[in-house]
């Protein structure tokens, strides 16, 4: 098997473990377990549909004329469905908030290092 | 910083390398925000997919999740997706 081939299979594995994680917990909360075939089934599907999203998030980013995959356009990939548009547009937000946090955080750091520094000089 | 309760989902480095493989231009990459959101987006994915097979197998009274029933619901995950 090719180096490529093995990190497919990889990937597909790491794919089949989170799918079989999701359906076992849906299983329980509805008290209904889904066949192996199902489990394996969907998770081919999911990987598939990972090549989708790659393939538009490309030509978004491309549209964009970037060559990086911005959350933008992962937003845009998610608009078929108001509910799912709505979801990820709040989830982005929850990221960038996260994001800011961070920085206000390190800059009060540092503002109070600084102010040490040159109380001790 | 609001903690996430632990939810079950795909990993941000799984999904990374996993569009990286699909990508057809070597210079694409992917920022670590998108990756986040795409691990969303593909876990939801699942999830519809696991409740509305889960909802077909009860309206046809079965006590399993079996092939035909996500067969059955697939065509419209794909269109809603």
């Amino acid at each position: 098997m090719s180096d490529r081939d093995e990190s497919q299979q990889r990937l597909k594995a790491a794919v089949h473990f989170t799918v079989g994680r999701l359906c076992q917990k849906t299983g329980e909360d509805n008290r209904r377990d889904f066949s192996r075939q199902v489990i394996a089934s969907m998770a081919e599907t999911a990987f598939r549909q990972c090549d989708i999203f790659a393939k538009d998030l490309e030509a978004f980013a491309r549209h964009a004329k970037r060559s990086t995959v911005s959350t933008e356009d992962v937003k845009l990939l998610a608009r078929r469905s108001t509910a799912l548009s709505i979801y990820i547009q709040n989830r982005s937000e929850e990221l960038n908030q996260e994001h800011r946090d961070l920085k206000k955080k390190n800059t009060g750091k540092r503002k109070a290092r600084d102010t040490e520094e040159e109380s001790r000089e | 910083m609001a903690e996430r309760e632990a939810e079950i989902g795909f990993k941000k480095e799984t999904v990374s390398k996993l569009l990286s493989s699909f990508f057809k231009e070597e210079k694409t990459k992917l920022s670590g925000d998108a990756a986040l959101l795409v691990a969303e987006m593909l876990r939801v994915f699942v999830q519809e997919a696991a409740v509305r097979s889960q909802k077909q197998a009860e309206s046809e009274d079965c006590d399993q999740v079996d092939i035909e029933h996500f067969e059955k619901i697939l065509p419209q995950l794909l269109l809603d997706f």
